[in-house]
């Protein structure tokens, strides 16, 4: 007997399926990117060996991860609040800049020798609101006249990094330290440092992991999260009950440039320790768009994920050792990105075995399982 | 402000707008039959970086054109198998091709003897036309110097304009992305048609990267475009979908992005770093500008079934 696959929409994904999915896919991932290593001349066994001793396996490493976890877990709820109402903010590295930006105006203004846990309330309260402002530019021009946000956020991105690079390398501002020769940021008083919980690892962790739980809360325990998820899930329906899209836009692209912005001032404050364009602009507002994906937009999966992806991070340099280009760690963050974005499909549909004596029906289409059994 | 600046600025600002331009009329092929790809970014620097190893290894221009065009339809069939057959949604899997293309041609950067990394520019892309018609004063240096994939890029436009308006391919191309159930019972293929073009818009970043890398950069390093893909998605929005607009959106990118060079020559000084910015604020202030203006102002619209999957109903 022939069999043929073919593809039922699920109506619900239980938990199982949306939490085994995403993992299955990860595993899809690293076995590709094994393959590839393998291809290029590599040992991948040796490799992901190196890489988990190098990020997960004893205390120094496994701070090491969460030092590197910290300003992704902060990107990845920037883009997984907007996610929830299918928003797209792929602007979170310029937002995290803006929180850099501000932060270290703030510490290097007031004077040096205040309450540490005041100048840090003021760093994360600047920091935050510049951040909310520059997502403004796209999100009132989303909220007025439907513009799209993943062009305006990207290009924003591109503006605030010339922005950044113009305060250090292309001026003497307030933020440059004028005694050096090669530019670089003043660096910021002993109170606008983030204390230390051990080794690299500092405060801004748990002001992440904080961000996390409450955003958890606020979306999944308050009207307002549950209108923001009604929203994604349906705008005409959320507008028939009366809720304001537009001012929810708003708001939530607020919330979102707020968070990578406490991104930002988690990196200047706890790793930087002044405004320093370079170590800065790494890419990591864009890896907040993969945890987001993968951790698919829950607070709290941003978490797990986000320490993840660290790990792939922080390895990369260790590989070195055994003869493997750091570039490993950009390859496997995309392919993780693209399994775990295919996989979306096995959770939104069911794909089972049936009897071709049955029914026939020609299968035209041209692809795998392309006769459907009901329209999306 | 002399002859020679604007000449030299009008000469440079086309040769900028040439990857743009590629990758746009190859996005706007495909958003024509629905499909959304975001991913121009990725499949820029997969072209790049692709192109450029084929400069190295057979030090043709036109292998390294075609190698950097294959290895962006490459990453594009890897968004229609997600965007087309498994219906993800759009906009995420388009992100996840500038991820992936970020990756993939940063590795494939280190690969190689010597990397091509550190190689340097296999081929040389020269003027196609002879001295005695580049000497002539003003079009000369400007348009006639130009390299032969300039004037290739510009009768990709009149061809792409020509075959999506003017022929019953181009039509039913275009019915694929305007109402994709209506084209299904029409008998097109909607599936195979979205599928190739995904692909040729995926042919046009990478050919875009690929001049971007030979002829403009003449290295590979990670990251090569620095948004010259997301300038493509905004121009495809500026142009409202039209090839020929999208000629003028990629020229006017061109001279934005030449303007430091040109006003330096000038002897204006202004910092670099707010140069840098101008091409990316003009198409944040066009793509907002479009949005605020009424739809009949605009006279254009996004194809009707834009980025939306198409699963045909049981019958």
């Amino acid at each position: 007997m022939t069999g043929r696959l073919r593809v039922v929409p699920r109506g619900f994904a239980g938990p199982a399926v949306r939490f085994g999915v995403p993992v299955a896919a990860l595993f899809v991932a690293l076995t590709i990117g094994a393959v590839l290593l393998g291809v290029s001349g590599s040992d991948p066994f040796e490799a992901y060996r190196t890489m988990f001793n190098a990020s997960l396996n004893g205390w120094a490493s496994l701070t090491r991860t969460l030092a590197l976890a910290t300003p992704l877990i902060l990107t990845g709820l920037a883009a997984a609040v907007a996610f929830q109402m299918r928003v797209y903010n792929i602007g979170a590295e310029g937002q995290l800049y803006l929180g850099a930006i501000a932060a270290s105006w703030i510490g290097l203004f007031l004077p040096a020798d205040i309450p540490a846990v005041l100048m840090l309330a003021a760093m994360v309260a600047f920091g935050a609101v510049a951040g909310a402002a520059w997502a403004m530019f796209a999100a009132i021009p989303k909220a007025l006249f439907n513009a799209d946000e993943i062009i305006t956020t990207l290009m924003l991105n591109f503006v605030a990094l010339s922005l950044m690079n113009y305060l250090i390398f292309g001026s003497r501002s307030f933020w440059r330290e004028p005694q050096r020769a090669f530019p670089s940021g003043k660096r910021l008083p002993d109170s606008a440092v983030m204390p230390e919980l051990s080794g690299r690892l500092h405060f801004g962790f748990i002001i992440a992991v904080v961000c996390a739980v409450g955003l958890w809360w606020v979306l999944r325990r308050t009207t307002w999260g549950f209108e923001i998820r009604t929203i994604g899930d349906s705008p005409t329906s959320a507008r028939y009950a009366g809720m304001s899209v537009r001012m929810k836009t708003i708001a939530v692209l607020g919330i979102s440039g707020a968070l990578a912005a406490i991104a930002g001032v988690s990196e200047v404050s706890g790793v930087t320790k002044g405004l320093e364009p370079n170590a800065l602009a790494t890419d990591i507002g864009y890896a907040g768009i993969i945890v987001a994906v993968v951790a698919r937009s829950n607070p709290l999966g941003v978490v797990p994920v986000a320490t993840f992806l660290a790990a792939i991070a922080t390895s990369g340099s260790r590989l070195q050792g055994i003869g493997i280009e750091v570039e490993v760690v950009y390859l496997l963050q995309g392919l993780i990105f693209l399994t775990v974005t295919a996989g979306e499909f096995f959770v939104t549909n069911k794909v089972e075995l049936v009897s071709t004596d049955a029914d026939e029906l020609p299968n035209d289409n041209g692809t795998p399982g392309a006769e459907m059994t009901g329209a999306k | 402000m002399n002859d020679s600046v604007v000449i030299l600025s009008i000469a440079s600002a086309i040769t900028v707008a040439i990857p743009v331009l590629f990758a746009a009329l190859g996005e706007i092929i495909a958003n024509r039959c629905g499909v959304m790809n975001l991913g121009v970014e990725g499949m820029m620097l997969m072209g790049a970086v692709v192109g450029f190893w084929a400069g190295i290894e057979t030090e043709s221009l036109t292998i390294a054109m075609l190698a950097g065009g294959a290895a962006g339809a490459s990453l594009a069939l890897v968004h229609a198998a997600l965007a087309v057959s498994l219906r993800v949604d759009q906009t995420v899997s388009g992100l996840s091709l500038v991820i992936v293309g970020g990756g993939l041609s940063s590795f494939i950067g280190t690969a190689g003897e010597p990397g091509v990394l550190s190689a340097p520019n296999g081929v040389d892309v020269n003027p196609l036309l002879p001295q005695s018609l580049r000497d002539l004063p003003g079009v000369g240096p400007t348009l006639l110097g130009q390299d032969i994939i300039v004037y290739i890029g510009v009768a990709l436009v009149g061809a792409s304009a020509y075959v999506l308006y003017r022929t019953s391919a181009g039509l039913a191309f275009r019915a694929v992305g305007e109402d994709p159930a209506a084209a299904d019972a029409a008998g097109i293929p909607v599936v195979k048609v979205r599928y190739l073009g995904t692909m040729i818009g995926g042919f046009g970043a990478g050919l875009g990267g690929a001049y971007l890398a030979l002829a403009i950069v003449g290295t590979w390093q990670n990251g090569l475009t620095a948004g010259a893909g997301w300038i493509a998605v905004a121009l495809v929005i500026l142009s409202g979908w039209r090839p020929w607009i999208a000629l003028i959106g990629a020229i006017m990118y061109g001279v934005l992005n030449g303007l430091g060079f040109s006003l330096q020559l000038a002897d204006i000084d202004i910092p670099s770093d707010f140069l840098r910015m101008v091409p990316f604020v003009a198409a944040y202030a066009v793509v907002v500008a479009i949005s605020a203006s009424p739809a009949r102002a605009r006279k254009v619209a996004a194809p009707a079934a834009l980025a939306q999957p198409y699963a045909r109903e049981s019958r």
